[in-house]
């Protein structure tokens, strides 16, 4: 395969990882422009853990991830008991400030006589741990696409379970489900956490492959396309963000011609797409209709 | 401690301008219950028209403010139609996602439109800063500072002694019982938007020709201070988007002296996430009774 489509496939593998976590959070029915942050975390926990501490890549990933769960669980607790635009505006401040401290933030040791480590608004280099144990970006790409299958199936387990249900009764109807006896902030917290690590998956897988993280990347752009991705793609199947990330990444980035333009169209199609079909080109009803006509044709 | 003073008062000045900001932004949300955060960016379109008026045809300081003025209303007036009129009543998360969408694209015709990074903008005045004692104060922060005072009493002469100013406050109030009245709902929010955009440029025009020169950065720089003004003093407030700003430009002029410039938005954020946490109605507003109203309604 030649290094531009290996390159391009990454990036959307990894871009979906935050999708998916904006997804889950929209399923039960709130709006983060902050999921940026957790994959900064991440991307940070996990080259800190492999370029500074000597772990090997695997362990490092866990605990990147774990990380950025844990501070997930951390900013749920006080931010949830607000809702809605209170909500969506605290989960921006949050990731503005995480941000603004890994601009200050400076933690270096010295390996082979060079220093290694975040060095505030420069950034962190370095994070070669791929590269010293000749792992190709081939290889690396399906690491990315196998943990992406994970994540996935792991979403399909949940639409069945029950977690699954109040999840989507928490989006469709908080005053009801409360009614019901579900603790809806402890729900909406769970979702929250779950969100954090799926967005640390992609974080650390980030912070490895670019080799090089610098604070400016995880600005409220990213965040805010991640949750679009989902509400383009719909909100009816965990398919969705995966849909709205090949449509931004795999169509209007990768092609030079509109690349330029990319942003014009993007945000065009999003405004549009709300207006038409609020819930995403893949919504509830579309995947009912779907599945009933699996249904017919397996019959 | 005349440091402290001298702080306060650089506060204040600067803070001025980001309740100019705040006014526009509170005016939109006391009306439509939505929040637009396309705001800044079609301020700082606005602010782009009068600096190619200023480059093409050297016009004066009026020329260029009228300009400004025009833009930002004609950008504003595209953002509301398709933003928040083509989306349906209710969805107020939609179009705050929408609005963020149109900011992209808005942004990136700057970027394409105005390749050079920085454009000169006419300055206010060429005055010296003035002393008093051991204070001092620049010329365009006391211009800017009466130009809030004398907004906010015509915006409360505009609410308040007139028929507009009654419709607009009932649909505020109660959209449905507004509509019962004959009052033209599309028609009432249409005007409070185009007034908010007339503001906003006002406002951008002031900051923009105090610092002599306009980036694209400056829609972000204007959604996000005149946004934590806002939040800060409770959202539809006015008296609390005054003091809301004021608040803001005190804590950032005093974590500008006591911690370093990097530390500025930092504190500004933080300030924001502690407030959302503990008082997320603001200085002046009712959240939790809002709350208490909207589940009152589903009864």
């Amino acid at each position: 395969m030649d290094d531009h489509l290996v390159g391009v496939l990454s990036n959307i593998g990894m871009i979906s990882f935050i999708a998916l976590s904006a997804y889950l959070l929209l399923i039960v029915g709130e709006i983060s422009f902050g999921q940026q942050a957790f994959f900064a975390i991440s991307a940070y926990a996990s080259g800190i853990a492999t370029a500074m501490w000597g772990w090997d890549f695997w362990p490092g990933l866990a605990w990147g991830t774990a990380v950025a769960a844990a501070a997930a669980v951390l900013v749920g607790i006080p931010t949830l008991r607000i809702r809605g635009l209170y909500f969506s505006i605290a989960t921006l401040a949050f990731a503005e400030m995480v941000r603004l401290v890994f601009e200050v933030f400076k933690y270096q040791v010295e390996i082979d006589g060079e220093m290694v480590g975040p060095d505030g608004s420069d950034g962190f280099r370095d994070i070669r741990y791929i590269f010293e144990n000749d792992i190709t970006a081939v290889e690396y790409m399906l690491m990315i696409y196998g943990l992406l299958a994970a994540v996935l199936c792991a979403f399909f387990l949940l639409e069945r379970s029950r977690l699954g249900s109040i999840f989507r009764m928490i989006g469709q109807d908080p005053v009801l489900a409360e009614m019901q006896g579900i603790d809806v902030t402890a729900y909406k917290i769970l979702a929250l956490g779950l969100a954090g690590l799926v967005a640390g998956i992609g974080g650390g897988l980030y912070a490895h492959l670019t080799t090089f993280v610098e604070p400016k990347i995880f600005n409220v752009m990213l965040g805010v396309h991640s949750l679009a991705y989902g509400l383009i793609g719909g909100l009816g199947t965990a398919f969705g963000p995966l849909i709205g990330v090949a449509i931004d990444i795999g169509f209007l980035e990768s092609i030079r011609a509109i690349s330029g333009y990319r942003m014009i169209a993007f945000g065009g199609l999003v405004a549009v797409l709300l207006i038409f079909r609020p819930r995403g080109l893949l919504d509830e009803a579309a995947v009912n209709w779907i599945r009933l006509r699996l249904r017919r044709r397996h019959a | 401690m005349v440091d402290f003073v001298q702080n306060c008062f650089d506060g204040v000045m600067l803070g001025s301008s980001y309740a100019l900001l705040a006014i526009g932004f509170t005016l939109i949300f006391g009306v439509m219950r939505r929040l637009n955060l396309s705001y800044g960016p079609s301020i700082m379109l606005g602010a782009f028209v009068g600096t190619l008026v200023f480059l093409e045809f050297r016009a004066g300081g009026l020329a260029v403010a009228a300009a400004t003025v025009l833009g930002a209303v004609l950008v504003g007036i595209y953002v509301e139609r398709l933003c928040f009129w083509a989306i349906r009543q209710g969805a107020a998360v939609a179009s705050m996602v929408s609005s963020f969408a149109i900011w992209m694209q808005l942004e990136e015709i700057v970027t394409i439109a105005f390749p050079d990074r920085t454009y000169p903008f006419p300055p206010l005045t060429r005055a010296q800063p003035m002393d008093f004692g051991p204070f001092f104060f620049k010329v365009e922060n006391l211009v800017m500072f009466g130009c809030a005072v004398a907004l906010t009493l015509g915006l409360h002469l505009l609410l308040y002694r007139t028929r507009f100013g009654l419709r607009l406050r009932a649909v505020a109030e109660s959209p449905d019982a507004a509509r019962y009245m004959g009052i033209n709902i599309a028609a009432v929010t249409f005007l409070a938007f185009a007034c908010a955009s007339a503001i906003g440029g006002v406002a951008g025009y002031l900051i923009v020709a105090q610092d002599g020169q306009i980036t694209p950065l400056f829609g972000l720089w204007a959604t996000f201070k005149g946004l934590i003004a806002m939040m800060l003093g409770g959202m539809g407030s006015i008296p609390g988007a005054i003091l809301g700003g004021l608040l803001l430009g005190i804590v950032e002029a005093q974590s500008i002296w006591y911690l370093g410039t990097e530390f500025r938005d930092l504190c500004a954020y933080a300030l924001l996430f502690l407030f959302l946490v503990f008082r997320p109605g603001g200085l002046f507003g009712h959240a939790l009774a809002e709350r208490e109203r909207l589940a009152l309604r589903r009864v």
